[in-house]
């Protein structure tokens, strides 16, 4: 009773920001646990399952049975899908989706939202739109049913419009306000320049200011396609139940049937996306600190390699102030940036597509640390081309595996991980399956996986803030090979 | 050797521009069209060779999944020989949570220099009698995909484990290590000093200001006394808190009688068996070696009970402290009332109170769900365009609870925004719709139970029930008890917490900050309103 109200704070970090873990649960269920049959493997979670209706749309959940749930439409579309007349569409619609339906005004959908005790969502990436809806489990079918009208019945009238675009116009300030996410932005500038992949989610602010409701329904007639879209499930939600539900609300969606003709390109076929080696450097020095991120081209979700190079980015970690005491921490990144006092944060990242991927480090730090910063992440990429521990590979294994496995503990992340891979992956990976691809994963592996993808690589970089004592791009790109490899 | 070397440069760099210094902002690009130098992209041939994640790997075994059980859901507890009590509930999964609950916190602190607390939860899980460093442990910990966390506060605190249930004898010796046996070395407390200190830094450089409001008001309600005093430490005893007043603290408050050893997902008879082993048979470190405490009988365990008072504290200050990364400058007021206990039978209509006036953010990411509808949003925020956030907290302690509103706005509104949310305490006491309270009373239902969701909650929630009563009321208990709360019972409990003292805290720009006197005036009036001043509006 003490905590009733206090549950939202305290430990449901815990998760968060450590470094640390492991994988017992694989090698205990795959090779380690000899009594256990061969032939059977025993894994303590519910199957995903997955029905793909007539129409193509896939349904797929795992059960709990328990009280809450998490459901949600997995849409195969995004900022990538667009080009620089329509680009910040795809997040246009995402807003709209909120202003009500032919059968429900914005403040009916809120209020019915609200008197479920449950919550409604959504968020668009680069290649990936999302609705979800998290619920007592007894209200499943009305989610559905309110998922399936914002999406397919979303009211695209002018005076709704004019008001959203206010409305994403102060989104954008707060974007520009968050340094991160402006460097990130000007990564994807410089490294895919020419491309859709370059472009930010929300367009610029022209077309923001110019969207009218028959680009937004050129853009839903091309992409929000059955075949594009999963309806994921997880926490009390029953398969053939959803399916069901599904097929009622989602039923009638046709393939075909566009509003306007669309070019190839927008209707869902990907145009490969190039990288560029190559830098931006927006120097301000009024802002305290320096923001920058650099990079190199990783491969998409679906390549063996993108995992090994997930481990490669726990090897490197993250960092920040608050951590202090430098010799305990686990990366040795971590523990130059600690004891030398070289920065105020750093994280490692590997941001990946169908296609192509972004793995590298962004860091924040003081203008003048900036060139030690960057040597000694590019000193760490070296390393991890040559000399990389068999030790240090078991540990970012371990922690690549347990962050998986204790990430999944609600219904919305589950949920989530249900979505995202059946639109990268076609399928959801079973337990035992990613356990044997971590497993295999060592430390020749990982020297050969970063010497492909890093070794003599140009690197893309993004660069914000005091950054006049960031290195020249052809010192930076001379820091990417050793002469005596 | 000079080709090669040429080839490694990456080829030819166009457009790029010089850079300048007398302009302050410039953007330079400049592009390694890395096609040129043979160099390109990395071909798409996997180096690692396995199918892609798209198809299966073939040759696996076989997969059986669990089906559900819901036999679980009971929780187990036991009381072992020297006073500790262990309780747990299994449930389906691979890891389990497992944790310590203890009764300690910085409310006990007052014989001592206060920021105890603040110390101990940075200097969890360093090295114990066991284990030389934190490396040491953090690698065993390892070995079972553990992660762990420590977490003061007024009144509790924790240690917690998250790992795979086959480790938990492993895990649960590490946690009594670092529970009974710290070492607590000097370098130790001086990294924890600077990390708290770096701390006190960046909580006063950030615009979010919640953590710093919440020790002031404590501060305010309950001038010097238990849940008054601060549970950040005070910069001047930064310098005051050594190993040897440490270690005098946790003898009195650290002591099997204080705690809960809680577990989620584990067997009930192995943790008790664990727990027996690490934290029965193996002494805490402070009883073997005597010389590491004060030795002063006039310390004693502290069990006065809270004091509610009233006040106001109040800070002048810039906030946001550095205001250029386009930040609004705002000023932030809390205004609170005495609450309940959380074992007083308006507890749950006090949350159910609480969820009525919700509040957040007045721009906010996220769709409806968030508590759109509540009253801090209807008649706040949506109305008053220059409010920038109003929240509502309610704290609830074992002997006393404080419930409060939390408001921020450009300067020049402060005293409007007082004015609006005095008014909206005193509406507390007014109507309630059907409507909103039914809309409160699911919402409180539904967070409750999408809260147990996730482990480490409901490890905290058996661990703090199981220290507050003995035992853990399940959640299904509290859905009943939310049902039964009736509209008098909501009028009945905000009238009795108007008429306490209010205690404030500000922080800012506070020019226009009324008195509180004032303040006081205006919860006692029927229409909330201020004395003097600037006229109440037509239109409120």
């Amino acid at each position: 009773m003490a905590s009733i109200l206090k549950l939202s704070r305290a430990l449901t970090k815990l998760p968060k920001n450590k470094k640390i873990l492991q994988n017992i649960l694989f090698s205990r269920n795959y090779g380690a646990n000899a009594e256990e049959v061969l032939s059977d493997v025993l894994v303590n979670v519910p199957p995903t399952k997955v029905t793909t209706l007539k129409n193509g749309i896939r349904v797929a959940t795992e059960d709990w049975g328990s009280p809450t749930a998490t459901v949600g439409i997995w849409i195969d579309a995004g900022s990538r899908y667009e080009n620089s007349e329509n680009n910040g569409v795809a997040h246009f619609m995402e807003h709209m989706a909120f202003k009500g339906t032919k059968k429900r005004s914005q403040s009916q959908l809120e209020i019915e939202i609200e008197d479920m005790g449950a919550q409604l969502n959504a968020y668009t990436s680069r290649e990936q739109t999302v609705y979800y809806s998290k619920c007592l489990a007894k209200d499943v079918p009305k989610a559905i049913e309110i998922l399936s009208d914002i999406v397919q019945n979303a009211n695209l009238g002018e005076a709704e419009i004019e008001r959203e675009r206010g409305v994403i116009l102060r989104e954008m300030q707060e974007v520009e306000s968050n340094l991160q996410e402006v460097v990130f932005d000007h990564l994807h500038a410089t490294a895919y320049q020419g491309t859709p992949l370059a472009n930010t989610i929300l367009g610029p602010t022209k077309n923001i200011k110019c969207i009218n409701a028959q680009h937004l329904k050129a853009y839903l007639g091309a992409h929000y396609k059955p075949s594009r879209m999963v309806i994921a499930g997880a926490g009390g939600v029953n398969h053939e139940d959803l399916v069901k539900l599904v097929e009622c609300s989602f039923g009638n969606m046709k393939e075909g049937g566009d509003v306007c003709s669309v070019q190839e390109t927008s209707s869902g076929k990907l145009t490969p996306c190039r990288y560029s080696g190559s830098e931006v450097r927006v120097r301000d020095d009024s802002l305290p600190l320096a923001h920058v991120a650099i990079a190199v081209e990783g491969p998409g979700w679906t390549d063996p390699d993108t995992l090994t190079l997930m481990v490669a980015s726990t090897l490197l970690g993250a960092w920040d102030r608050s951590q202090a005491s430098g010799k305990q921490n686990a990366t040795k990144l971590a523990r130059v940036s600690a004891e030398d006092d070289l920065c105020h944060s750093y994280q490692s990242f590997n941001t990946c597509y169908k296609d192509t991927g972004l793995w590298g480090v962004y860091f924040v730090t003081e203008g003048r640390n900036t060139e030690d910063m960057l040597f000694n992440i590019q000193k760490e990429f070296m390393r991890l081309c040559s000399s990389v521990t068999e030790g240090e590979v078991a540990r970012g294994r371990n922690l690549l595996a347990a962050n998986t496995l204790l990430q999944l503990d609600t219904s919305t992340a589950v949920c989530e991980d249900i979505g995202r891979q059946l639109l990268c992956y076609g399928r959801r990976i079973p337990p035992h399956e990613l356990a044997h691809r971590i497993n295999y994963i060592s430390a020749d592996n990982v020297r050969e996986v970063c010497y492909k993808y890093l070794f003599d690589r140009c690197p893309a970089v993004a660069a914000v803030g005091p950054v006049e004592g960031l290195p020249d791009y052809n010192r930076i790109r001379s820091s990417m090979y050793w002469l005596r490899l | 050797m000079a080709l090669t070397f040429y080839r490694k440069f990456g080829g030819p760099v166009v457009n790029r521009t010089n850079q300048l210094w007398c302009k302050k902002i410039r953007r330079s690009y400049s592009t390694d069209y890395s096609n040129w130098d043979g160099r390109g992209s990395p071909d798409k041939k996997p180096v690692t060779k396995l199918p892609p994640l798209s198809k299966p790997v073939e040759g696996l075994p076989r997969i059986r999944y669990a089906t559900l059980k819901e036999e679980h859901q009971k929780t187990q507890i036991t009381v072992l020989s020297n006073g500790l009590t262990v309780a747990s509930e299994n449930r389906f999964g691979e890891f389990c949570t497992v944790g310590v609950v203890i009764d300690s916190g910085s409310r006990y602190e007052v014989a001592f220099p206060s920021g105890i607390s603040h110390f101990l939860e940075k200097l969890a899980f360093n090295s114990t009698h066991q284990y030389p460093d934190k490396d040491e442990m953090m690698r065993n910990l390892e070995k079972h995909g553990g992660i762990c966390d420590s977490q003061g506060s007024k009144d509790t605190f924790l240690y917690a484990a998250s790992a795979s249930t086959s480790g938990l004898n492993d895990v649960i010796q590490m946690l009594g290590e670092v529970v009974l046996r710290p070492q607590i070395k000097e370098e130790e407390v001086e990294a924890a000093r600077q990390t708290i200190s770096f701390e006190l830094q960046m909580l006063n450089m950030r615009p979010e200001q919640e953590t710093l409001l919440m020790d002031m008001i404590h501060a305010a309600a309950y001038r010097d006394n238990t849940l008054g005093l601060p549970k950040l430490c005070p910069v001047n005893n930064l310098d005051k808190i050594n190993r040897k007043v440490l270690f005098t603290y946790l003898n009195l408050y650290h002591s099997p009688r204080r705690m809960v050893v809680a577990g989620v997902g584990v067997e009930h008879e192995r943790l008790v068996r664990c727990v027996e082993k690490f934290f029965v048979d193996e002494p805490p470190i402070w009883v073997k070696d005597k010389s590491l405490i004060i030795d002063d009988n006039k310390i004693k365990v502290d069990s006065s009970l809270a004091q509610y008072t009233g006040g106001i504290i109040t800070e002048e200050c810039e906030i946001p402290q550095f205001a250029s990364a386009g930040l609004p400058i705002l000023s932030h007021v809390m205004l609170g009332l005495e609450g309940c206990s959380h074992k007083d039978p308006n507890f749950i209509p006090m949350c159910v109170l609480n969820m009525m006036m919700g509040g957040g953010g007045s721009f906010s990411a996220g769709g409806p769900g968030k508590g759109m509808y509540t009253r801090l949003y209807t008649n706040v925020l949506n109305r008053y365009t220059w409010m920038y956030s109003a929240t509502a907290y309610n704290h609830a302690y074992a002997d006393s609870g404080l419930f409060c509103i939390h408001a921020s706005a450009p300067p020049e509104n402060v005293r409007e925004m007082v004015e609006v949310i005095v008014k909206e305490m005193v509406n507390m006491a007014g109507n309630v719709s059907d409507e909103e309270l039914q809309r409160a009373k699911t919402q409180l239902q539904s967070m409750l139970l999408m809260n147990l969701e996730s482990r480490p909650v409901i490890f905290e929630d058996i661990g703090r029930q199981v220290l507050a009563t003995g035992m853990r009321k399940r959640p299904e208990h509290f859905i009943e008890e939310i049902n039964k709360v009736s509209k008098d019972k909501i009028v009945a409990v905000a009238q009795r917490m108007l008429s306490s003292q209010p205690a404030v805290a500000a922080r800012g720009d506070l020019k226009n900050l009324p008195s509180l006197e004032y303040i006081q005036a205006g919860l006692l009036d029927r229409h909330g309103r201020m004395p003097g001043g600037k006229r109440m509006s037509l239109f409120r």
